[in-house]
């Protein structure tokens, strides 16, 4: 049974080496590989042996933490109790090889190596806390496993609600908050490695299940046995009262869905304009109401934005405040893509409606603008006033502006052009989670909506250069043209893809899979380079954005703005002179590598261009 | 029903083809749906009907072949086209997150019609379809099978097309909705509308159709009128005999309920 399942398990990752996920696969082995390594080092650092143990028990509550997350990103587990109901097993052998299956792949596999920590921090102390250190390493690895399988199913059960949209959007707000001010942590570490944690701090790590196997090995390393074998027998108590829960939620879903209901016959009617343009408008507002994913959405965005602009105010910082709006903008866009691929083959209706794509585009535009752009704006102004730097007002509304306009432009065009095909909403109404991997266009559609605000964003920075205040405000009516002109313009390339490839994104979406062999047919160019090439891609990509951003922007904005943290900051702890030589070159290397990604990027396209022009021609219409 | 030749098709297809890579799913198959014709297509599972209709009514792209309806070339006019077709796709999401009324309303608008129009004609499908009362606030995703045929048939009806194409309306409709849809086509044939539909149902394609077509390994292998085409055997009997396979089931399985 157990060998039966893993073969199973070795089988799906076979297929996922080499399928379109493989990058994925192979990122996430070697970010994984480095974060076991660091913590792993954490052991060797030259503290306070107490220092130490904090911060170990700080770095393996965190890799706990990504286990109970994990299910937000990975959606469900290959291989599912459900796919196994009708075979007469019973559930408790089920569980146990399911569990085992757990085990075969990647995070598992970084993760022991992780948790490795525990037995490399335990060899100094002798062989007695070796063997508790083996044995707590892999009882924390069940744990953890375990953890994860059951915050699957509650999440599973959570987000089919809209509440529990709210709520997993406010976790993801969260996560991604803590993921994008990660440099904090290095400004944090460097006081922790002198002064140490607080009491309560290293009270709560420690009391935590992940520190537990640290907290034995010490006890041992001081003679204190009871201290010692207590807390590696409470984590096995723990796996076993996980794994019995765990067996029993296994089997017929339980946790039924909440039904939203319509409109009655009475309000399904409009009021107000009626037309093909506020019809969809109408069907949009409606479908942000009613399904819980569209929820999430709109709640990631200002929580996101709140908690990233509250950071800086650790330092003293009110200089990002001013920018919630903009921040929320900006996220609201990137939450938002793929806009056709997220309502599946429903797209058929839209091609046998003659004339309905350029209506369409325009009313789910009008729809995002009305539901993100008050609340942006709301936010700007809060933000503003709350800073306390009246002198920020004009570079606030123009990113805000700007940003509004370019998204609400960008959507519809990379949610037509960069459409990523995930199941029919009906197939997963009970695991919304299961969509399509929007990393690559979340990417691409952060980097553009910045973009979108750079020709109106060069006004106030003029102004701050010729030491005119007044022009700054110049940049407010620039945001404005240029996101009229980006929601114009953008929307009318988005209608057109529609109208020109409609047959073809559909076809994507039925299939799941770009339609191979068939010239005219959208397969992107992305697709028809070598792997090693894409490769390459992706990392000067990579790298290009730290350099770019972190390494070039951040520095020159800190020195304009005379708020110097240093933080892994290269060119700020540079002596002063060579500050801005080294800032200038980032940015060197992030404009070439950025540069080469493109010409990478335009070779293959116009190879694809070529070899779809050659069969195209044999084409009808 | 043989005055097709005189008059426009209500549908046309000529040597419309398709390859997925290396796989033919419909190789160069023709098609002439008379005006005023219920027209049946049938075929085993995997011949090609439903790539043949998407390619018919706009949704896939053909790689060679023309579809005409009432002389409009679908791939060449196809606002025009669209117009005078009524579609009903087998097995594709609809926008989930509405009441049948609510998209019914929403799609009468967006085909420009007047929004009293669109209204009389929503309430009286939805009730004849009976899709109102205590259903009336379901959400579409949370549709049965049955109740998902009928409210996209609605959709296909609501503009009033000349032309219905419909892929497989009859899976998985309960008897007693199946007679009703077949109430309504064959109100509607008999009001002057055409109608294609494909089906592994014999039976019901003997029972509605005046025409039929044979599709199997992606070619049409027999086309003409129904009794033509049977001739004095049944339909099914017919069929077995034109896509020329053994019926399957007589062998093995001995150990089955022995």
């Amino acid at each position: 049974m157990v060998g039966v399942l893993i073969r199973m398990k070795l089988a799906v990752l076979r297929r996922a080496a080499s399928g379109p996920r493989a990058n994925n696969m192979a990122s996430g082995a070697v970010l994984g590989a480095i974060g076991a390594a660091g913590t792993i080092a954490i052991t060797r650092l030259d503290t306070a042996p107490d220092t130490v143990l904090d911060l170990l028990a700080v770095v393996l509550a965190t890799w706990m933490l990504g286990w109970v997350l994990a299910p937000a990103y990975a959606g469900q587990p290959a291989l599912r109790a459900e796919q196994f109901a009708l075979l007469p097993i019973p559930p408790r052998r089920l569980a146990f090889g399911l569990l085992a299956t757990a085990f075969v792949g990647v995070p598992a596999a970084v993760t022991l190596l992780a948790f490795a920590a525990i037995v490399v921090y335990a060899l100094p102390f002798g062989p007695a806390a070796v063997l508790l250190a083996l044995l707590g390493t892999a009882l924390l690895l069940t744990f953890v496993v375990l953890l994860s399988r059951l915050a699957a199913v509650a999440l599973g059960a959570l987000v089919r609600s809209r509440l529990g949209g709210a709520i997993s959007g406010l976790i993801t707000a969260g996560l991604l908050a803590v993921a994008s001010s990660g440099w904090i942590v290095f400004v944090a570490l460097e006081s922790v490695l002198v002064t140490g944690f607080s009491a309560e701090f290293s009270a709560v790590v420690r009391a935590l299940p992940s520190g537990w196997p640290l907290v034995a090995v010490r006890a041992a390393d001081e003679g204190d046995w009871v201290m010692a074998v207590v807390p590696v027998l409470g984590l096995a108590v723990l796996v076993a009262l996980l794994w019995l829960v765990w067996a029993r939620a296994l089997g017929p879903n339980r946790l039924a869905r909440p039904v939203v209901r319509g409109s009655d016959a009475e309000h399904a009617v409009p009021r107000g304009p009626a037309g093909a343009v506020p019809a969809v408008f109408r069907k949009e507002l409606r479908f942000y109401w009613r399904d819980p994913l569209r929820i999430q959405s709109l709640v990631v965005a200002p929580v996101f934005a709140v908690l990233t602009c509250l950071v800086p105010l650790f330092f003293g910082s009110t200089a990002f405040l001013p920018f919630l709006g903009a921040l929320t903008a900006l996220m609201g866009a990137v939450t938002s893509i793929n806009w056709y691929g997220q309502e599946g083959t429903a797209l058929w209706l839209t091609l046998v409606t003659p004339g309905s794509e350029r209506p369409d585009v325009r009313g789910r535009q009008l729809a995002w603008l009305v539901w993100f752009a008050p609340a942006a704006l709301l936010l700007t102004v809060a933000g503003t006033v709350l800073s306390g730097r009246p002198e920020l007002w004009p570079w606030a509304l123009t990113a805000t502006v700007a940003v509004l306009g370019g998204a609400a432009g960008l959507l519809p065009w990379l949610s037509a052009d960069q459409l990523v095909p995930g199941p029919d909403p009906r197939q997963h109404k009970d695991s919304p989670l299961d969509h399509g991997d929007l990393t690559g266009p979340a990417f691409v559609m952060m980097f553009l909506a910045i973009g979108t605000t750079g020709p109106a964003l060069a006004l106030p920075v003029l102004a701050e250069i010729m030491d005119r205040p007044a022009l700054a405000w110049l940049g407010v009516p620039a945001g404005l043209l240029t996101g009229t002109l980006c929601y114009l313009l953008l929307g009318a390339l988005a209608y057109r893809i529609l109208a020109n490839r409609g047959p073809e994104l559909l076809y994507l979406l039925r299939r799941g899979r770009e339609h191979q062999g068939q010239a005219g047919a959208e397969a992107s160019a992305l697709d028809t380079m070598p792997r090693s090439r894409r490769r390459l891609l992706l990392v000067s990509v990579m790298a290009g954005c730290i350099a770019l951003f972190p390494q070039a922007v951040v520095p020159t904005l800190m020195k304009l703005s005379g708020e110097v943290a240093q933080v892994w900051f290269l060119a700020l702890h540079l002596p002063q002179e060579l500050q801005w030589p080294m800032i200038a070159v980032m940015y060197l290397i992030g404009f070439a590598l950025l540069g080469l990604a493109w010409r990478l990027y335009a070779n293959a396209q116009r190879e694809f261009n070529r070899k779809r022009a050659r069969k195209g021609a044999a084409l009808p219409a | 029903m043989n005055t097709g030749n005189e008059r426009v098709p209500a549908l046309e297809l000529k040597g419309l083809h398709k390859a997925f890579g290396d796989f033919t799913a419909v190789d160069q198959a023709d098609l002439t749906v008379a005006p005023g014709s219920f027209y049946g297509l049938v075929g085993p599972n995997g011949a090609g009907k439903t790539t043949l209709l998407s390619m018919a009514v706009g949704l896939l792209r053909p790689d060679a072949g023309r579809s005409h309806v009432f002389g409009v070339d679908v791939w060449r006019e196809p606002l025009r086209a669209k117009a005078l077709m009524g579609v009903l796709p087998d097995g594709l999401a609809m926008p989930e997150q509405l009441t049948g009324r609510e998209l019914l309303l929403h799609l009468g608008q967006l085909r420009g019609m007047e929004l009293d129009t669109v209204r009389q004609r929503a309430d009286e499908l939805l009730t004849v379809l009976e899709l109102t009362g205590s259903v009336e606030r379901t959400l579409i995703i949370d549709y049965s099978t049955g109740m998902r045929k009928k409210i996209g048939l609605a959709t296909a009806l609501l503009h009033a097309p000349r032309l219905l194409v419909l892929d497989e309306p009859f899976e998985a409709v309960d008897p007693v909705s199946a007679a009703t849809l077949k109430r309504i086509l064959q109100r509607f044939v008999a009001g002057g509308g055409s109608v294609l539909l494909s089906s592994h149902v014999m039976a019901l394609v003997e029972q509605l159709c005046d025409t039929v077509a044979v599709l199997a390994g992606g070619r049409v292998v027999t086309e003409g009128p129904l009794k033509k085409v049977r001739g004095r055997k049944s339909l099914e009997e017919a069929f077995v005999e034109l896509v020329g396979v053994r019926v399957g089931g007589g062998e093995g399985l001995a150990w089955l309920a022995s």
